[in-house]
């Protein structure tokens, strides 16, 4: 055992984040205590790092997980909305498409910056539900093309913006998800804070 | 009847029986994945742990730190009648389903 072993500063600080208050030295000292005893002695330093940081992303994807789904549920239903109804005006579908990332977005920044009282904790899940939603959404689109990959379909596509829209987009949506996780995190961590004063 | 149980949250609230007095967050998760000889993640087990105390079938309180946690608190747990009531619920239910089975089912594997 080596009671100098030091998980990832980083990686200790944002769990720290995404915990409520009451939970932050408890299940940081949970995790110090199995990385001190169990995982560093038997693993080395490096791959000890790496469990401690798997953990930490583990504590992550709990929280965001739905709002991810919800995300990339809603990119992925508008991909197959535009290869079963075709249309040439993307307007509403456009419109839609992007409140409702928004406010998933939003929601999820929200609640977990209120449940953490961390305005970064909205941060951290703004991040996480548009890298979910990325990785369904892309997952999506590429299930749909392959049960769909008739030149009628690549013209539906084409029309609402191409199959770089279809694979990028989603993974662009990551810097929305970190400027609304920061707004939706501080009105969360703000209403924590009216909630106890 | 008492809330129904999922096998994990089972598992958890069979952990903190087992663990009496020591039932702590990292005890629970090394005893559960004992038992179900996997491994386990800690984020499950601390939201289960939420879960089952919100639920008020547990209760927890802070004890002293040690110098391998840093001195950090450990949060120990303790079964609430509420759990006492769904553990035993879920293993009735678990024996009204087998009755009159033999165990282990043999010839249909």
């Amino acid at each position: 055992m080596s009671i100098e072993a030091t998980p990832p500063a980083w990686a200790e600080a944002l769990l720290r984040d995404v915990l409520q208050p009451i939970d932050g030295d408890s299940v940081t000292g949970d995790l110090l205590e199995e990385y001190r005893e169990s995982i560093h002695p038997v693993r080395g330093p490096w791959r000890a790092d790496a469990w401690y940081v798997a953990q930490v992303f583990g504590f992550v994807w709990r929280d965001a997980r739905l709002w991810g789904t919800l995300f990339g549920a809603a990119f992925a239903g508008r991909t197959a909305l535009d290869r079963l109804v075709p249309t040439t005006d993307f307007y509403i579908r456009a419109s839609v498409s992007t409140y409702l990332g928004v406010t998933l977005l939003l929601t999820a920044a929200f609640l977990a910056a209120r449940r953490s009282g961390s305005s970064a904790a909205g941060m951290i899940a703004g991040v996480a539900t548009a890298s979910i939603g990325a990785a369904i959404s892309i997952g999506g689109a590429t299930a749909l093309l392959a049960i769909w990959h008739d030149p009628q379909t690549f013209a539906a596509v084409r029309a609402s913006g191409g199959l770089g829209e279809v694979f990028m987009l989603p993974l662009l949506m990551v810097l929305p998800g970190l400027i609304l996780g920061i707004f939706g995190g501080l009105a969360g961590a703000a209403v924590r804070r009216l909630r106890s004063t | 009847m008492a809330d129904t149980l999922g096998a994990f949250e089972q598992a958890v609230l069979l952990a903190i029986v087992r663990l009496d007095d020591g039932a702590y967050g990292r005890a629970i998760l090394k005893e559960v994945q004992e038992r179900l000889e996997r491994d386990v993640a800690a984020g499950a087990v601390h939201a289960t742990l939420e879960r089952l105390e919100h639920k008020k079938l547990i209760a927890s309180r802070l004890g002293s730190g040690t110098p391998v946690r840093s001195g950090r608190a450990r949060r120990f747990y303790r079964l609430q009648p509420g759990g006492v009531r769904a553990l035993n619920d879920a293993r009735a239910a678990v024996n009204a389903l087998w009755h009159g089975l033999e165990w282990p089912l043999k010839g249909l594997a």
